[in-house]
């Protein structure tokens, strides 16, 4: 709290009321060309990843670059790329309300929606990715006539479990996080039915104190709820390669590393979420360079975990001196992907350090190339802990390449757009700052 | 009215004169089994084999001696047939070309027989029509021969070895006095047969017995490779390459680029075709020949030198095996050198008993063509349109030609080229005979009545004479009947029938002097690279070419499938500006083709070898446009070297899909295929088990386990496509195959020590016992069986392929697409291919994982019988489609619970190894390390 009543994370003349004008006039008072530009965008790249879908469940899943080596290609590193970033809303949200980050409040709300949106899209890859995606359901024990149950011990059943639970819990934590601010929106609606239809939603909130009360302990609660629960998932996606044999994927690091990694790309999307909705929106008091320089430091410890990952990988295949380790350490660095490998090494570990400079923190262009860079690096990462172990595995007769195809790309690309066109439409529909976080805000820094 | 009254034909109600849903229902199951059942059982009867109990019931498979030819020389074998659908075919214990064995022609012959590119009618040009129009036609066209004593008339065949056919030429030459014959193989052996003259004065058929040599030295003679007497010689070579069953043989080979008898030599070295002619003349020299010994490059002169202190010393047998592609005088100088080393050869008179050369028959069947002195040309079995010479141009000869009519199994360029073409029934369809090498003679019968309306060669040939058919039955019979004693004749044809192979019908042995020194000069290298024409291991010389398991069986050496690449040796291809997979332009005087190159580090400089067999273009839709014709680069003169031959960098290729593309093992990954001396071999110790927290699995009675010997692994095949026929493996076509998406389940994959010996390594699933796939399979699909079968439920897979993502061996297979509609047939319908099918073993769905299961099936029916008959399964009782094929028994199977059983023998021995040992997945299939002379030892032991 500063002594000459200005606050430390907000801008300007910001007092109670003109945060709730600022944040509920996109949502009340919709007058915007560029967001139906936008919007029509976001829906064609929509477009292509359904029609891509759509094509990969009539034709089978040999319209795919994969091959009987590689079996699993872009549908699994996807899968974790998007439930990496997925990871990163609940986590950021959660750890930072748990240790009293007060930036948070600005932050925390698109944050969340990102999570949602996310682990929506991951979830859909690997019922994709299977060979026969209409029996997903045989992952859930039912109970079917022929008295059988999911095979415990496979890392895809654990991974279905932590899915749907963490997709559960993040859909409860963002509803609960809604309520006051849904509150402020029926309360400052201009018709009758839109008042009614988000007065539904905010559960008859009054703001008494007791509300306050039980909300604040509830979303604390949830809070402590969600760190572990949060590394459990990635932990698990960890799982689904350390718990194999094949060299490069069975590592005991892959769990931590896995989490970081998460953080890592979804702090970069948090990054370019924040840089356009205090565009578009009109945030800029709210969403401050103070942010983004908090932001740009935690990407900056976050890519020296990762690069600790990646020496630690390095190091243990080289130390452990065990044949297939070694070769697929070669492999890595000398076989066809090590371009790859290098892009990566330079998105994931070198971009960020650019951060060091306090002028790089506060420029919004840097920022946003850095956090593409890191969202490239994430996502080639992924691939190549497939492509790497897969195309190198124990037997020289069985190493073969992996070659992706327009659909591969399509659905990918697809993906993306589809990730957007759910944040337009979250950024018309619900406040994409949370309110009652600010003002409490303002409150403790003595600005209300 | 049920379903099964209508089915039963009873009378229908006269109100219902239309179906209700249950009948229409019942009428399409109804038509489906109709269609299902369409196989019939051949009118005539027809005897099991021998081995098998005399009765058939529903579902149960009945087998049946018959033979299939290769290239004419008969070959034993047993098909399979299961409710009048014959799926298999396995080898002829009883035969000698066979015994009991099967190489990948054999075992893809069923699939000819239910190929929709079958030839099904007869046509008229492009027309289709009838026999009856053929018959008239062509009795119209011979009866105007009756005034000239047929000397109009001309008959082209292939190799003819069967007695009924030759007896059926031998009564339309005395009704045509002037008729003339032709015979014509595009792999031929005239330098064999000429050589052979030049050494004794006289044709003479030899049979080398590798089982009694002590060193085998080859002089370009793929004598492991493909042909028809490759089972019998494989066999001959796997009995003295296990170390513990007696002193080892020792092989040495050269050949231009590398071969399966390459890779399985002791010491090998490349050379170019003239090479080979001069390390002969020094090898000749060596032992004691007159001759000046030409240089010979260092390598060259040193496996010379020691190959020929091994044939002179020790007292051993030498055997010196000479390749099709060497001049006559080399083949004369290696029956002179046989000599000299005591070697286990067989002599016989010729079993064919055309004695003219092939290229020459041909020669001058086609100067008679454009002579006009043919009327009438007859083509029984043969494209030469496909495989002879360009500058012969027999298509252009045709026209000259006033009736012409082509005869086959496919219609093919000849059957499009002639005027008239006989569609003929498959050996599976007709009654025949046939000899095979030795002059053994196997009665045909036919397993099924034929699909189509199809005729065999014999009812073919008899359409030419006015006479009433008949029947092939008694065709065949009164051949037989006339050479037998007089007996009872019902009774020796019935167990001729059954047994597969006419009792003492082998060629009687001649005695020949010795073997004359031929005179020969050292060949000198001419500018240009000299070109080498190999017999296919897949196509053969493209009659087999329309056959996609064989189009899509991966090539022993270079792994490609559906075609085959020009092979270069890698100074030559930097010379010529060539990498791998490019296009070139193979030019040998005016004839050129468009091939894609391969640079194959083991072949020798200065040559470059190629494939005969591919580049069809009137065969089908799954040969035509596969890799290029070979034969087209040919002069008259049809040898095996085309010299000189230029190569012309020609673009960007699609080179033939190959199924594995690292050979050469890193020192680290040298364990994977180990090689050990033969001399350091000793008897097992028990090796302390190493600590182990895995639980021990619960003892079982039946614990079944692979063993197999890398030693004697010959890499032919023939173990995948027999596991290809027997499991319904689907072919998937060059595109998938080049998305590394292969289906075989067993797989063999071939290594390259550097700077050493390699080898063969089938790796079918190794079902572990603690298999890596199990524990990551979400529904449970991949699971354990009680007698340690690692199962794939295939209709519980959802296709995660989490399974295969985690098999160390990658041995699982993939359905990537809805592969058992073989969309390589084109527009045709591919629902025949339905036939083949084995009824046990499921079809496995698009987004399904499959993989080797030992033949559970095979495991199953044992059980039954067994059970039945209250007594545990007996060792060897279960075979499976692998093991059965295997030329060289490099392959065990049996009870490992069981301590007297094969398999258990087999593991005991010093060469036993476990594939990644070290990652504790204790597979059940294991295998035995190659057994290897050390190139730089001294003699034989």
């Amino acid at each position: 709290m500063t002594q000459d009543a200005t606050s430390r994370w907000l801008d300007g003349p910001v007092d109670l009321t003109t945060v709730s004008v600022q944040v509920t006039a996109p949502v009340l008072a919709p007058r915007n060309r560029g967001w139906w530009i936008a919007l029509c965008a976001s829906g064609l790249l929509t477009a292509v990843m359904v029609a891509g879908m759509v094509y990969s469940f009539e034709s089978g899943v040999g319209v795919w670059g994969n091959n009987t080596s590689v079996v699993w290609g872009f549908p699994i590193a996807n899968y974790v790329y998007w439930i990496g970033i997925g990871n990163a809303g609940t986590l950021i949200s959660a750890l930072l309300l748990i240790t009293r980050q007060k930036w948070r409040a600005s932050i925390n709300r698109f944050a969340e929606a990102m999570t949602l949106f996310a682990v929506s899209i991951a979830g859909v890859f690997p019922i994709l990715h299977l060979g026969r995606p209409m029996y997903f359901y045989w992952l859930a024990p039912f109970p079917d006539s022929h008295t059988l149950w999911p095979q415990w011990r496979s890392a895809l059943v654990w991974d279905f479990w932590a899915i749907l639970s963490y997709l559960l819990f993040s859909i409860v934590f963002f509803y609960v996080g809604l309520i006051p601010d849904l509150a402020t929106l029926r309360d400052r609606a201009r018709s009758k039915l839109v008042a009614r239809l988000y007065g539904v939603f905010a559960l008859g909130w009054r703001g008494s104190l007791l509300h306050w009360r039980t909300h604040r302990r509830l979303e604390f609660l949830m809070a402590c709820m969600a760190v572990p629960l949060v590394c459990s998932v990635h932990s698990i996606v960890g799982l689904d390669f350390a718990a194999s044999l094949m060299p490069g994927w069975d590592e005991s690091i892959f769990p931590p590393y896995f989490v970081v990694g998460a953080l890592f790309s979804g702090f970069a999307v948090v990054v370019m979420l924040a840089a356009w909705l205090r565009g578009a929106l009109g945030l800029q008091d709210i969403i401050t360079p103070r942010h983004f320089e908090a932001m740009a430091r935690v990407l900056v410890a976050a890519s020296i975990v990762m690069g600790l990952s990646y020496a630690t990988e390095w190091f243990s295949a080289w130390y452990g001196g065990q044949g297939p380790d070694v070769a697929q350490l070669a492999f890595t660095f000398g076989g066809p992907y090590r371009w790859l490998y290098f892009i990566m090494l330079f998105c994931n570990v070198a971009a960020s350090q650019v951060f060091w400079l306090r002028r790089a923190r506060t420029d919004m262009r840097v920022l946003i190339a850095v956090a593409v860079l890191i969202n490239i690096g994430m996502w080639l990462e992924r691939m190549l802990i497939i492509l790497n172990t897969l195309s190198h595995g124990h037997l020289p007769s069985a190493w073969r390449l992996f070659t992706p195809t327009l659909v591969d790309f399509a659905i990918l690309a697809g993906s993306f757009g589809f990730f957007a066109l759910l944040m337009l439409l979250f950024s018309r529909l619900l406040p994409v700052v949370s309110m009652h976080d600010v003002r409490k805000l303002l409150s403790e820094e003595g600005l209300a | 009215m049920t379903r099964y009254e209508l089915i039963r034909g009873r009378k229908r109600p006269p109100t219902a004169w239309m179906p209700d849903r249950r009948e229409a229902l019942a009428m399409l199951a109804a038509g489906s089994a109709a269609a299902l059942a369409g196989c019939q059982r051949p009118r005539e009867t027809i005897t099991p084999f021998v081995d098998t109990a005399n009765e058939i019931a529903a579902g149960e498979a009945v087998r049946y001696a018959t033979a299939l030819e290769l290239s004419g020389y008969g070959r034993g074998v047993v098909g399979v047939v299961v409710d009048g659908r014959p799926i298999k075919v396995e080898g002829n214990a009883h035969h000698p070309s066979t015994l009991g064995a099967t190489d990948p022609f054999i075992e893809a012959a069923v699939l000819d027989l239910f190929d929709p590119q079958r030839s099904k009618t007869p046509m008229r040009g492009p027309v289709p029509t009838d026999w009856r129009a053929l018959g008239e036609a062509l009795r119209a066209q011979t009866a105007a021969h009756a005034t000239d004593r047929g000397a109009g008339i001309a008959l082209l065949t292939g190799r003819v070895l069967s007695p009924t056919v030759l007896k059926q030429v031998e009564a339309l030459t005395t009704e045509y006095p002037d008729l003339q014959r032709f015979r014509w193989e595009p792999l031929h052996d005239d330098a064999e047969r000429v050589g052979a003259g030049i050494a004794f004065g006289r044709a003479l058929a030899f049979q080398p017995r590798l089982d009694a040599a002590d060193v085998v030295v080859s002089l370009g003679a793929d004598l492991l490779g493909p042909g028809p007497d490759q089972i019998r010689m494989a066999r001959g070579f796997a009995r003295r390459r296990r170390p513990e069953s007696g002193p080892m043989s020792r092989l040495y080979a050269i050949d231009t680029s590398l071969t399966p008898t390459g890779v399985m030599a002791d010491r090998r070295e490349a050379g170019r075709p003239e090479l080979i002619h001069n390390a002969a003349i020094a090898l000749a020299a060596a032992l004691g020949a007159p001759l000046a010994a030409p240089a010979l490059p260092p390598a060259l002169a040193r496996l010379v030198a020691q190959a020929a202190g091994d044939l002179k010393g020790g007292g051993g047998r030498g055997l010196v095996l000479v390749g099709p592609a060497q001049a006559p005088e080399i083949h004369a100088l290696a029956h002179w050198m046989n000599g000299q080393a005591r070697a286990p050869v067989d002599v016989h008179a010729p079993i064919d008993p055309v004695a003219q050369n092939h290229a020459d028959s041909l020669l001058s069947l086609v100067q008679a063509m454009r002579a006009g002195a043919v009327k009438t040309l007859i083509v029984l079995d043969s494209d030469p349109v496909f495989g002879a010479p360009p500058e012969l141009g027999f298509r252009d000869a045709l026209r000259h030609v006033a009736f012409t009519v082509h005869a086959g199994l496919y219609r093919g360029a000849t059957g499009r080229a002639a005027m008239w073409h006989a569609p003929l029934s498959h050996a599976f369809e007709s009654w025949s005979d046939t000899r095979a090498l030795d002059g053994t003679a196997s009665l045909v019968q036919p397993l099924v009545a034929p699909l189509y309306d199809t005729r065999s060669a014999h009812a073919f040939l008899a359409m030419m004479r006015p006479a009433a058919d008949v029947g092939d039955l008694q065709r065949v019979q009164a051949t037989w009947r006339a050479g037998s004693d007089g007996g009872d004749f019902a009774g020796w044809w019935t167990n001729t029938l059954a047994a597969g192979v006419v009792p003492q019908s082998a060629a009687t042995p001649a005695t020949v002097p010795a073997a004359r020194l031929p005179a020969v000069t050292p060949a000198t290298t001419g500018p240009g690279l000299t070109l080498v024409l190999r017999p296919s291991p897949r196509v053969w010389d493209g009659r087999l070419a329309a056959n996609a398991w064989l189009q899509e069986t991966p090539d022993p050496i270079s792994k490609e499938t559906w075609g085959s690449s020009l092979a270069l040796a890698p100074a030559d291809a930097e010379a010529l500006k060539l990498a791998a997979g490019a296009a070139a332009t193979v030019r040998a005087g005016t004839r050129l083709i468009q091939v894609s190159v391969r640079i194959d580090p083991g072949h020798a400089q200065g040559a470059a070898s190629l494939q005969t067999g591919f580049g069809q273009v009137d065969l089908g839709p799954v040969a035509d446009g596969v890799g290029a014709n070979a034969f087209a680069l040919r002069d008259a003169s049809q040898g095996f070297l085309i010299q000189p031959v230029e190569v012309l960098a020609a673009g960007a290729a699609r080179p033939p899909p190959a199924t594995q593309h690292v050979f050469e093992l890193a020192p680290a990954d040298a364990g994977l295929f180990p090689v050990v001396a033969a001399s350091d071999l000793a008897p097992a110790k028990p090796r302390p088990s190493p600590p182990d927290l895995l639980t021990p699995p619960n003892p079982a009675p039946i614990a079944w386990a692979m063993v197999i010997d890398t030693s004697v692994c010959i890499g032919c095949n023939a173990c995948v496509v027999a596991c290809q026929a027997e499991n319904n493996v689907p072919v998937i076509g060059p595109e998938e195959i080049a998305h590394e998406r292969d289906m075989h389940w067993l797989r063999v994959d071939r290594y390259e020590h550097p700077g050493g010996q390699g080898g063969f390594q089938p790796v079918p699933c190794m079902q572990c016992e603690e298999a890596p796939c199990e524990p990551v399979c979400p529904v449970e699909a991949s699971v354990h069986d009680s007698e340690g079968l690692n199962d794939q439920v295939y209709n519980r897979c959802i296709g995660t392929r989490f399974c295969e993502s985690n098999c160390p061996y990658k041995v699982r297979r993939f359905n990537f697409h809805d592969n058992q509609h073989w969309p390589v047939f084109g527009q045709l319908d591919a629902r025949s291919i339905e036939a083949q099918r084995n009824p046990e073993v499921s079809v496995r769905a698009r987004g399904v994982m499959e993989k080797c299961t030992y033949c559970v099936q095979r495991i199953s029916a044992a059980r039954r019988t067994a059970e039945k008959e209250d007594r545990p399964i007996r060792d060897g009782e279960v075979t499976t489609a692998c093991q059965g094929a295997c030329p060289t028994q490099a392959i065990s199977f049996g009870n490992r619970a069981d301590p007297s059983a094969a398999v258990n023998a087999a593991r005991r021995d010093p060469r036993h190894f476990v594939l990644l040992e070290e990652l504790k997945t204790k597979p059940r299939t294991t295998y035995l390390a190659r057994a290897a002379n050390p190139p730089d030892d001294g003699g034989p032991r």
